[in-house]
């Protein structure tokens, strides 16, 4: 740990020129791009920084630092490209902090990220991952592929694993591929895959994006999967709610759909006759 | 032989022998208070109470918790005033820094995207702060940015944080944001604004303990940033 | 009819207290009692002695009353302030009042306030501070007036001039300057609103109005709201909702029936009464 802690404590001063011997060093595979962004963390000067930021951030903690939790994303393929779904709650413990949450990040006008976990850490990172890649644009005069993106933020948070970063997420994208989606999280776990949701409410989005599931679907029954799921998983988990956004991945890059607010959502579904499942 | 009693079975150490302490890193407190913003086309409010307290003791009476940045923008912070005294220096100090490398002063969204990576700056030693940010944006409308202690932001209508965030924040959705109205969705004047957020902090200092003494308003139009005092309760 | 099971004997149940434990080491809150953070003070003057208190009452950060009552009924010839738990402190007073009244009616001589103070501290040891009450207890008798404080394990003291709850410091300091034994009535009910406003303005948990009891040989005055040093300003606006804002989900309209009730009057034998 104490490693580890030197690691990121000394991280401002290396990617400084103060210390003139290194000044060769830094030069040979130097890059401003790089090394001047490269965040430098303050770390608290204890034994065990870890164990310090949980201390406070515990629901025991006396001065409880409440950061933003709760969710539910979740992101398809089909036959049109790609569905992002996802709710708007943030809640800090048991107050809802917000109901207006964006919780698809838009990482360039062909990148989309979602949020799940802490606000905070899903904001910065993705940020960050969007910087990286327009470097990446500017020299390979190319767009970067979905999976290196996505690559490039699973390697950035597993540096910083086991010191309490809390992200799940889903990037998704067209890239010479068609179109990709790839689920990272702060443990470090980058998947490609079909269909993902992502969060406290991810069970009851599951269910029905399963049931309503199909490759062949058409654009607007997709985007319609994707709505009700959201709606539901809103409507039994305490944890999400608020309102609807729903993106739509193309070839042309993102399209964003709509934003229902699930209130709305609620009576228009309620006043719809039920179906049957088969 | 020895000055002190001695009893059978005593045994009498030379030196005394050094015993675990237990150390705890606790360097947070809550100062309470409580402040909010509201935005409205051409203006910005923000409002916040001057009590300091700690325990059931009050520091002071009269601290302000916002801090007027530029003509376009002010900063309010409550949590532990430590901690947003830090804060508010580092941003001050940034903003001057900005000014004399870019010869104007950052605008309201520069200095938004600026807070929110200060606060993550500190992810594994958070500020404890609830901060936010009320100003005129780039086309001259009001704007109201919140964070929570470690960074996530966003731009919203209104926010009411701190001590009795819990109280106000329901009344303005439904007074603001008009949640659960049917009716009447206007956009709201400044006169109208400004006796929302004194009615509620108002009704705060009623039945929270942390907020009262004086209440401070800092009223953010094209002309500038203008600032009331009013007082609270002090009970 | 006789049962196997063991009969409740009565007092108070400790069945949760271990699983209360439990939840509290989980970090799960159990629900909170309202606490009176309080000022309460009591001096002796030169015919008696002036009780006072402040009236606010809260639960956590947030204030639960804002005009409660801490200054309890004991006997005829005394009061008792309490501070701590509410619920502890009323129901403390009330059960040694209804026993003080008992005693009266079987000695057929007045309750001294010595009497109250053991009966008092003698409950609160048993129950080794898990009884919340903090009192300060004041009364005149044939031996003249007496002021005690009683704190929640059981210990007592007996004191001219005493102050209790989160604003005692801030009572007590000026109690501590202004205090002198033989006061006039006036000046000792003056000095006992300025500690309990002490404690309102400088004490978080204290606030309000001020509640005072004088009790002397000739006659107990309860003075409620003394002084009323915070009233609620008026407000800038108001919140009336104009009709159809609360959005109707679903309505059904009946007509009323008209029901045509008729009485018929039938002759009846008479009662005998012979």
């Amino acid at each position: 740990m104490d490693t580890l802690v030197s690691k990121y404590a000394n991280a401002a001063s290396s990617a400084s020129f103060d210390n003139a011997d290194n000044l060769g060093d830094n030069l040979s595979g130097w890059d401003a791009a790089t090394k001047f962004a490269l965040p430098a963390f303050d770390i608290p000067m204890v034994a065990n920084p870890t164990d310090f930021l949980r201390a406070h951030t515990d629901a025991s903690a006396e001065n409880r630092i409440r950061i933003q939790h709760g969710t539910t994303t979740l992101a398809f393929k089909f036959q049109g490209g790609i569905i992002v779904a996802v709710d708007s709650r943030a809640s800090g413990g048991s107050y809802i902090a917000s109901q207006t949450v964006k919780k698809v990040i838009e990482i360039n006008p062909y990148l989309l990220g979602t949020m799940a976990g802490g606000a905070a850490d899903c904001q910065y990172w993705e940020r960050e991952l969007g910087r990286r890649c327009r470097l990446f644009e500017l020299r390979n005069k190319e767009r970067i592929s979905v999976a290196a993106a996505s690559k490039i933020l699973s390697n950035m948070v597993y540096d910083y694993k086991g010191m309490g970063l809390s992200m799940g997420t889903m990037i998704t994208g067209w890239d010479k591929t068609g179109p990709a989606l790839f689920y990272v999280d702060s443990d470090g776990t980058r998947m490609k895959g079909e269909r993902f949701s992502v969060g406290s409410g991810s069970t009851f989005a599951y269910g029905v994006l399963d049931t309503g599931y199909d490759y062949n679907l058409s654009v607007p029954d997709a985007i319609e999967l994707g709505r009700r799921a959201i709606y539901h998983a809103t409507h039994r988990d305490a944890y999400s709610g608020g309102s609807v956004n729903v993106f739509h991945v193309k070839e042309t890059g993102w399209e964003f759909i709509g934003n229902y607010d699930v209130g709305e959502l609620h009576w228009h579904y309620h006043a719809q006759p039920k179906g049957v499942i088969a | 032989m020895s000055v002190f009693s001695t009893y059978p079975g005593q045994v009498i150490v030379d030196n005394p022998v050094s015993v675990p302490i237990e150390h705890r890193f606790d360097p947070y407190v809550d100062n309470g208070g409580t402040l909010l913003s509201i935005s409205g086309e051409d203006f910005c409010v923000v409002a916040a109470d001057t009590r300091q307290s700690e325990g059931y003791s009050i520091n002071s009476r009269y601290v302000p918790k916002s801090v007027k940045l530029s003509n376009k923008t002010v900063i309010s912070m409550g949590g532990c005033y430590a901690d947003c005294l830090t804060l508010t220096k580092k941003i001050q100090q940034s903003m001057e820094w900005y000014q004399h490398a870019h010869g104007k002063t950052m605008s309201t969204a520069a200095v938004a995207q600026m807070l929110s990576i200060m606060l993550y700056q500190k992810r594994f030693f958070p500020f404890y702060s609830w901060c936010i940010l009320g100003g005129l944006d780039e086309e001259g409308k009001g704007a109201v940015y919140t964070y929570d202690p470690v960074g996530s932001y966003e731009r919203e209508s209104c926010r009411c944080a701190g001590s009795a965030s819990s109280l106000i924040q329901p009344f303005l959705d439904n007074q603001i944001g008009f949640k659960n109205q049917e009716s009447n969705k206007t956009k709201l004047s400044l006169d109208q604004v400004l006796r929302i957020t004194k009615d509620s902090f108002t009704s705060a200092t009623e039945r929270d303990i942390y907020t009262g003494d004086y209440l401070e308003i800092f009223v953010i139009t094209s002309k500038g940033v203008e600032v009331q005092k009013m007082d609270l309760k002090k009970d | 009819m006789t049962s196997r099971l063991p009969q409740a004997k009565g007092g108070f149940n400790f069945d949760n207290h271990v699983r209360n434990t439990l939840m509290e080491g989980k970090g799960l809150g159990i629900p909170k009692a309202t606490k009176t953070g309080t000022t309460i003070v009591g001096l002796i003057y030169k015919d008696g002695l002036v009780l006072g208190a402040d009236t606010r009452a809260t639960a956590g950060p947030i204030v639960a009353d804002k005009n409660c009552e801490k200054i309890h009924y004991l006997a005829p010839n005394m009061y008792c302030c309490g501070a701590g738990t509410a619920a502890d402190t009323e129901m403390t007073t009330a059960l040694i009042s209804s026993q003080l009244e008992l005693h009266r009616l079987s000695t057929g001589r007045q309750a001294r306030v010595v009497t109250a103070m053991t009966m008092l501290k003698q409950m609160l040891f048993k129950y080794q501070g898990q009884i919340g009450a903090a009192l300060i207890l004041g009364g005149v008798d044939i031996n003249g007036p007496h002021l005690y404080t009683i704190y929640p394990h059981g210990s007592t003291d007996k004191l001219p001039y005493v102050t209790m709850g989160s604003g005692s410091l801030a009572a007590m300091s000026v109690f501590e300057s202004r205090y002198v034994a033989n006061m006039e009535r006036e000046d000792a009910i003056a000095l006992v609103q300025d500690a309990i406003e002490a404690g309102i303005f400088n004490d978080l948990g204290s606030g309000s109005n001020v509640d005072v009891v004088v009790i002397n040989s000739e006659k107990v005055e309860v003075l409620r709201n003394y002084a009323r040093p915070n009233e609620r300003g008026v407000k800038e606006a108001s919140y009336k909702y104009a009709q159809g804002t609360t959005r109707v989900l679903k309505s059904s309209i009946r007509d009323f029936v008209d029901i045509k009730e008729t009485v018929h009057v039938t002759t009846t034998e008479e009662m005998d009464i012979s």
